[in-house]
């Protein structure tokens, strides 16, 4: 009886050793990533996989159900069943949806040591900083102040803003118009708001997209071509970015700042399946092609998608506060971080000033 | 007026567009550029609305199923990328690999409808809508490849939206294109649609054509007088589906990208407010009533959209549009009831 025991305990002694000497510096713990499916969000998911390669075995992804809203309930199982794997100490949830909170606070009340980064998820901000250890999300208001002083940099005299009354009727948005046009007459630039059909009523977004393509030429002929066009809505932006090539007007950055809007229809992108994900090549790529058409320094956006950078940042995040290198997030211990992932400077700002864990993000600027 | 159908919602609408080129004119917005628009949106909608006719005729009601010839067109334009075919020639053998794929679709489609007479319209709905979801996948797996038409990050399956500009984007806009005072008029364009429009006009003098209004005007009698309804009809589905298909060829060039997946969902539906305000009535249906609709359905629409942002009072003019536009089609379903009732 003795012999077996003793045995036993050798062999578990020997392969724990091995273990240890073996894994070397990969690390004891694994990290849940929660993101949309792929047909739903392209690049959360896409940016998961990347972080999945990059730490191999430590990545556990999980996709929420396709159709977010009527399967909540199976979204909260899949994310309390991260909780109950022991050696997953964090769990990031870039998602954009509302109605996970509930999930989180189920999660904190099982496992209280566990690391919650949110980017995003858009529940009450004041309910969410009392659970998730980081919120994180996009600066969209922000982007009403940098946008026009990014046109004015880069030589516009006009600023067109296009859009539609369903957007305008959402406070995010038609903030940020107001701050566009505050900050447009600060700077001296003239702001005007053009009105689209609207794609949300009736038949979609084809009669918005056929005005567009004839009302941009008439207001370039109007305004000249110091002009920069903005667009609410995001099938505007191959349009918006294909005419620019032609009428040499500026884009200064689409709704959602990223290379893969707009870009790789507007100006035929020839990405092979070697280079698709890499940022770097299609970046140079862009500037070759803006160049070809004489509209060097028209157009900016930002270098990396924001979905595909969140992930990742998040995930260094938490694995320094797992580790216990960051003690406290604040923008000084989180800017150097996200610069090192982004490639670029990130801005960060608290959403309320109360608020200590919930930052926006604004990123630099790539010019083509 | 009264052999082409002019009714009062047309003149109607005349006055609505008479009023809104007064107010135009007024606000200083530039004419030749808004005829050079109307124009080009004639021709770009005017042939998916002619892919109407054939089965309007045969007495199959509206094609609300318009996405079957719509993918038809979207798969022989991205053969045509796939293959690097640039100019004219990239268009036509565009329109060439999707002749083919829409006498497929459309004899299956025919079969559907065949199936289920008296309810064609309502069916043809649904099958574009369940036919849009099936080939979402398949764009999503689709073998092409050329680089400039796969997904940026992914690098596998269709884009959502294909630049068509260093292929054949305004090939057929460009095509002869003369400026009188200001107004570009595209000649090989009109030219195209009429010759389309013509050879639509001739095909409904043959004995098949007649043969196929036989059917629209009265089955009984058609099946009597030895014509086979069903075959005819299957014909008459084939034929929609193939001038859809070249309908998609020319509005993608005119627009200059090729939209897959959810894009043509929604497209049915202008198409049918255009022949219906143009003063078609059911089996009714001239070639004029095409080319008047869809002309004052997609003028209403270009001018609309500038006086309203002139006079700074966006929802008013949209509001009037619509209830205009969709007063007149109900209009015309009730009076195409009454009548046949």
């Amino acid at each position: 009886m003795k012999k077996p025991f003793l045995l036993s305990a050798i062999v578990m002694l020997v392969s724990l050793m091995a273990g240890i000497c073996f894994a070397g510096p990969a690390k004891d713990y694994r990290i849940g990533i929660v993101t949309p499916t792929l047909s739903a969000s392209e690049d959360e998911f896409r940016g998961a996989i990347r972080v999945a390669k990059k730490y191999p075995g430590m990545i556990k992804h999980i996709s929420l159900p396709e159709n977010y809203q009527e399967e909540q309930e199976t979204a909260i199982t899949q994310i309390l069943s991260l909780a109950d794997q022991a050696d997953i100490k964090a769990i990031i949830i870039a998602a954009g949806y509302s109605g996970i909170l509930p999930a989180i606070q189920k999660v904190k009340a099982r496992r209280p040591e566990m690391v919650v980064i949110t980017a995003p998820i858009w529940d009450d901000p004041d309910m969410m900083v009392k659970y998730i250890d980081l919120c994180l999300d996009t600066d969209w208001v922000r982007r009403g102040i940098t946008i026009p002083e990014k046109a004015k940099k880069m030589g516009a005299k006009t600023f067109i803003h296009y859009s539609f009354p369903t957007h305008m009727a959402k406070e995010v948005l038609a903030k940020r118009r107001d701050t566009m046009k505050a900050t447009c007459e600060r700077l001296g630039v003239k702001f005007v708001a053009l009105n689209t059909p609207d794609p949300k009523t009736g038949a979609g977004s084809t009669p918005m997209l056929q005005f567009l393509s004839e009302d941009i030429p008439r207001q370039i002929a109007k305004y000249g071509k110091d002009t920069c066009i903005f667009g609410t809505n995001c099938p505007m932006q191959d349009v918006i970015i294909a005419q620019a090539l032609e009428l040499k007007f500026i884009m200064a950055e689409q709704c959602c700042p990223t290379p893969t809007q707009g870009f790789p229809a507007a100006m035929e992108l020839e990405i092979t399946e070697k280079d698709a994900g890499d940022f770097d090549k299609i970046n140079a790529m862009i500037a070759q092609k803006a160049a070809a058409a004489g509209c060097t320094g028209r157009l900016s956006t930002w270098p990396v998608p924001v979905g595909y950078f969140f992930p990742e940042f998040a995930t260094e995040v938490a694995m320094k506060m797992i580790e216990g290198t960051l003690k406290e997030v604040s923008v000084a211990t989180l800017s150097p971080l996200a610069k090192d992932v982004a490639g670029v400077d990130v801005y960060f700002e608290k959403m309320k000033p109360e608020l200590n864990n919930y930052y926006l993000i604004v990123m630099d600027s790539v010019f083509y | 007026m009264k052999r082409f159908g002019v009714q009062i919602p047309q003149v109607f609408i005349i006055v609505f567009l008479a009023l809104m080129v007064v107010l135009a004119l007024g606000l200083d917005i530039p004419m030749n550029w808004i005829i050079s628009d109307a124009l080009v949106r004639l021709v770009m909608n005017g042939v998916l609305v002619l892919s109407l006719v054939p089965m309007l005729k045969a007495g199959i009601g509206i094609n609300f199923g318009l996405p079957v010839g719509i993918i038809a067109g979207l798969l022989g334009l991205c053969i045509s990328v796939n293959f690097r075919m640039k100019g004219l020639w990239g268009l036509s053998a565009g329109m060439l690999f999707s002749v083919p794929v829409a006498i497929v679709l459309g004899y299956g489609y025919g079969a559907i409808l065949n199936r289920v007479k008296g309810k064609e319209e309502i069916t043809a709905t649904f099958v574009g809508f369940s036919f849009i979801p099936l080939m979402n996948f398949f764009w999503a797996i689709a073998p092409f490849s050329n680089p400039s038409m796969l997904w940026p990050i992914g690098g596998k399956g269709m884009r959502p939206v294909i630049g068509l500009k260093s292929y054949f984007a305004k090939a057929l806009n460009h095509l002869w294109m003369v400026e009188v005072m200001g107004v570009k008029i595209p000649v090989g364009l009109l030219l195209f649609f009429a010759v389309l429009c013509l050879l639509l006009v001739v095909f409904f003098r043959t004995n098949f054509g007649r043969a196929m209004t036989a059917v629209g005007e009265n089955e009984q009698f058609a099946r009597l007088s030895g014509i086979n309804v069903t075959r005819v009809r299957t014909w008459a589905i084939i034929l929609s589906t193939l001038i859809a298909a070249l309908g998609i060829c020319v509005y993608a060039q005119s627009y200059g990208f090729i939209e897959l997946y959810d894009a043509p969902l929604m497209m049915a539906f202008p198409a049918a407010s255009a022949i219906l305000v143009g003063g078609s009535m059911g089996r009714h249906t001239h070639i004029v009533h095409v080319v008047i609709g869809t002309f004052l359905f997609q003028t209403t629409y270009l001018i609309s959209g500038p006086i309203a942002n002139e006079m700074m009072l966006p929802e008013v003019a949209e509001i009037f549009r619509l209830m205009i536009t969709n007063g007149i089609i109900l209009y015309a379903l009730l009076y195409e009831g009454g009548k046949t009732s």
